[in-house]
């Protein structure tokens, strides 16, 4: 009897001390993913940081009047942020008003009409044109659809609108083929993938049973859509939007080709113009004074605290849906 | 101070309940224990006495805090946030809900089996080999030994001898669950706690599960909750009656379900509700 | 028309609409794809892995030293930001998964996740480059980090979150303490998931241009040496397309053509990993 409690007890004893070393690792580890999880928070706050530090002297400099002037002259080292801002809304608008119909179409085949053999595939091949590095668009818009519109669809716009107050100022020629229009077509392109396959998540997280009862009482498929699904979803579906928009802002290399790099402000779509990052792409390593390096740093400042308001919306919105449907 | 204290317990509970079991020590005792998820309380002022190698059974309607109580002896719960308890469980002599108490040497000693298998997703030697070597050093062949043995104790040795490297997921639900039983024998704990662990199966599995505790009886303390009645009256020596948190009855399995002494007790034995 | 007849005349306008908006997309797709293959192709040749960038007209090259730098940055950024990626969303999902912590660097994730990558690069340039006063393939991979962190976190942290709870009470009713547990259990049963964020992470990288225009810079020879410009892909493409030199267009779709394979490829390996754990 004595012997078992022995042998139990120095078992025990081993057990201890064991234990008692492999829980100083756990607090060694945990300490280590915590520091990961404070350097993502550190990095966040270093690049508003950094980018404040090198807008400074061009903010000093021009003031608020920096935020209204259209005016960018390398020459006179004056720069003014309002054409770039204005190319950069004007051609995420017109990406959001061409992708967001076909985009909310092709969500609405996929979940409403589609054949379930043709689902995979198309799914699959959206998330192809997803993952496409903007690059590739900014190439294909410049040598394969720029050209193309200058030839046919811009041409017939001009000549369309030409007898209509208002859209012909919109657009107004010389058909140059680059442009706002252009740079927004080719965003609509790269946003596409995007939102159809938010959407496309977000109308499955619709109850089936809710669907069924309304085909239950003879809605047609578009009834349903409208009265049921987009309803439903709506939180989800702004969320994913203002998602494809924060993106659209934020595109580089899609808009370079093909915007025009012009600092000016057009009443016409079919003129180029530029955006915030078109700018700072091609003008950054040419920048030779500090003032216009500035400048640009400035832009990109403008353009981070654009998407980060935009992108918070659009989270606090899908955060919206989860709770509405989930609870 | 514990054995003076202990003795005036033993005396009250002597009078407020029938002897129970003479000669039998208590391996767990839960004195005034509450729960709470948050602000609901899940458990209230529950005293009980757990009989060493003896098989007890925790029944009750769906909500009355048996799992709950289950999983508060191996301090499971503190893996989330807002579940807390207030109490004693003493367990040969010690208080395990007290900080002090290292939570991984506790679970070492006493093991649980979930309701739905878990086998890790390892192979089924490693599945077992995992345990035993989170306590001890022991050579290569003397872990073989070890995990054949745990194996033969939870009846799968001789349905996965020829695949040991197989991965523990291949097996049927029923032999996962066999399996976790021997990953928790392996490590050589002295109390089992058993959630269910049937409910996930089928008849044939479940038959073998239940031979399987009325084997490991002999050696250790055994808690099992559980749904199934007539599971309790086949396995179990005494049971525990719970309803909305409270203990409503615990007794000698035959008295809980020949002739309990509550009303409720005898409402939920026939079915009434529950 | 009677009510009924219009309100599915209006269904089926509606449909139709829908369809064309799938072909529509799908032939973008095609033609997207089409003028890669077809342009590309034909200036695809050996030389181009084995030949340096040329001078313009650039009639006689190849992109060497473009890919070689590409894969060079690439891995340095992956050897960098997949680690702290990985650790952090382990935080997000086991040691921290209720803090006040987790909640907000979950935020800021999704932040750094959708941040324009030229503000990235603007960041770096302003903290590396502008402080050592040259440009340097160093900052180009850490641009690339900075976008490759986001992406393995947030996947981490979902893969691991649906490793089961069960598991983890398993690991821990058996007195496992929690590193061995996450070690042992939780990665291998997320290890798949957390691959494909790796390479989802590499397939994004792959084809940015913008984070490196004035981190690493470009340059026209070979040069394997981080610590001076180097030249990518990315940015090897962007100085070829827009230039009026034939010679060098040729090698843009070349080389424009060589990254979407290789972020094809990535892509299909990636759905393939995912699927077989699922299959399981």
């Amino acid at each position: 009897m004595l012997d078992v409690t022995e042998s139990r007890l120095s078992a025990d004893f081993e057990r201890e001390r064991l234990t008692r070393n492999i829980g100083r690792t756990d607090i060694l580890f945990k300490h280590l993913t915590q520091s990961a999880a404070i350097l993502a928070l550190l990095l966040l706050g270093g690049v508003i940081v950094a980018l404040i530090e090198g807008s400074l002297p061009a903010l000093r400099t021009f003031g608020f009047a920096f935020f209204v002037t259209e005016k960018w002259s390398p020459v006179n080292d004056h720069y003014g942020a309002l054409a770039p801002i204005y190319g950069t809304l004007v051609t995420s608008i017109v990406a959001l008003l061409i992708a967001v119909p076909v985009g909310l179409g092709i969500a609405i085949f996929l979940t409403e009409l589609s054949p379930l053999v043709l689902k995979r595939p198309i799914g699959i091949a959206i998330e192809l044109l997803a993952g496409i590095p903007s690059i590739i668009y900014g190439l294909w818009g410049f040598f394969i659809l720029s050209p193309v519109l200058q030839r046919t669809l811009q041409p017939a716009l001009i000549s369309v609108t030409e007898p209509i107050p208002i859209l012909n100022q919109l657009f107004a020629g010389p058909p140059f083929g680059i442009g706002i229009l252009t740079a927004g077509l080719i965003l609509a392109i790269m946003i596409l993938p995007f939102i159809v396959s938010i959407t496309r998540d977000v109308f499955e997280t619709v109850p089936p049973m809710l669907r069924e009862s309304a085909y239950g009482i003879g809605c047609t498929t578009w009834e349903v859509v409208l009265n049921v699904v987009l309803p439903y979803t709506r939180s989800g579906v702004v969320g994913g939007v203002m998602l494809a928009l924060g993106r659209a802002l934020g595109e580089t290399m899609a808009v370079t080709f093909v915007v025009g790099n012009a600092h000016r402000i057009s009443a016409s779509i079919l003129q180029p113009g530029t955006t915030i990052s078109a700018s700072i792409a091609n003008e950054f390593t040419e920048a030779l004074t500090p003032l216009y390096t500035s400048s640009l740093i400035a832009l990109g400042l403008i353009l981070f605290i654009i998407t980060f308001i935009v992108l918070a919306a659009a989270r606090f919105m899908l955060a919206h849906l989860q709770r509405a449907s989930g609870a | 101070m514990n054995d003076v204290v202990l003795a005036d317990r033993a005396a009250a509970e002597e009078e407020s309940r029938i002897a129970l079991t003479p000669g039998r020590p208590e391996k767990i005792s839960v004195r005034d224990l509450d729960f709470h998820y948050g602000d609901f309380q899940a458990l209230k002022s529950v005293n009980l006495p757990l009989y060493e190698k003896t098989v007890t059974a925790f029944i009750g309607p769906s909500g009355c805090g048996k799992s709950t109580l289950l999983r508060v002896m191996n301090r499971i719960y503190e893996l989330y946030p807002n579940q807390r308890a207030t109490g004693e469980v003493i367990l040969d002599g010690q208080n395990i809900l007290d900080p002090s108490v290292d939570v991984n040497l506790l679970r070492s000693k006493i093991g649980m089996v979930f309701q739905r298998p878990t086998p890790f997703p390892m192979t089924i030697f490693e599945n077992i080999a995992f345990g035993i070597r989170l306590y001890e050093q022991i050579s290569v062949a003397e872990l073989r030994d070890r995990v054949e043995q745990s194996l033969q104790r939870a009846g799968l040795w001789n349905e996965v001898k020829d695949k040991l490297n197989a991965s523990g997921l291949s097996l049927s639900i029923g032999q996962q669950q066999r399996l976790c039983i021997a990953r928790g024998i392996a490590v050589k704990p002295e109390v089992i706690l058993l959630d269910e662990p049937a409910s996930a199966l089928d008849p044939i599995s479940t038959a073998k599960i239940e031979e399987l505790i009325l084997q490991l009886k002999h050696d250790y303390t055994i808690v099992i909750v559980t749904h199934n009645m007539q599971q309790a009256t086949r396995v179990s020596e005494f049971t525990n009656f719970m309803y909305l948190g409270r203990v409503i009855e615990f007794d000698r399995t035959e008295k809980i379900f020949g002739n309990p002494r509550q009303k409720r007790t005898q409402n939920y034995i026939s079915g009434q509700f529950g | 028309m009677d009510l009924y007849r219009r309100r599915r005349l209006k269904s089926r306008i509606y449909m139709t609409l829908s369809v064309c908006a799938a072909i529509i997309g799908l032939i973008w797709l095609a033609m997207i794809l089409a003028a890669l293959l077809w342009n590309g192709l034909g200036g695809l040749s050996a030389s181009v892995f084995t030949q340096n960038t040329p001078p313009p007209p650039g009639d006689n090259g190849g992109l060497a030293n473009a890919i070689a730098g590409s894969v060079i940055m690439t891995s340095v950024a992956m050897l960098i930001g997949t680690p702290i990626g990985i650790l952090a969303g382990t935080y997000l999902a086991e040691y921290g998964r209720y803090t006040r912590l987790a909640t907000v660097t979950r935020f800021v994730n999704d932040i750094l996740l959708s941040a324009p990558s030229i503000v990235v690069g603007l960041f770096i340039y302003e903290i590396v480059v502008a402080r050592v006063g040259h440009f340097s393939g160093y900052a180009g991979a850490l641009a690339l980090a900075v976008l490759v962190m986001p992406i393995v976190i947030r996947t981490t942290e979902t893969m691991m979150l649906l490793v089961p709870d069960s598991l983890r009470e398993a690991a821990a009713g058996l007195g496992c303490p929690r590193w061995i547990g996450i070690g042992a259990v939780i990665y291998k049963a997320a290890r798949a998931g957390i691959l494909t964020g790796i390479l989802l992470a590499v397939a994004r990288i792959a084809g940015e241009t913008a984070p490196l225009l004035f981190t690493a810079l470009n340059n026209q020879f070979w040069s394997t040496n981080l610590n001076g410009p180097m030249a990518s892909l990315p940015a090897t493409i962007f100085q070829f397309a827009e230039s009026p030199y034939l010679g060098w267009q040729k090698l843009a779709w070349a080389g424009a053509l060589l990254i979407t394979l290789t972020v094809l490829l990535l892509n299909i390996i990636a759905r393939a990993l995912t699927s077989q754990k699922v299959g399981r």
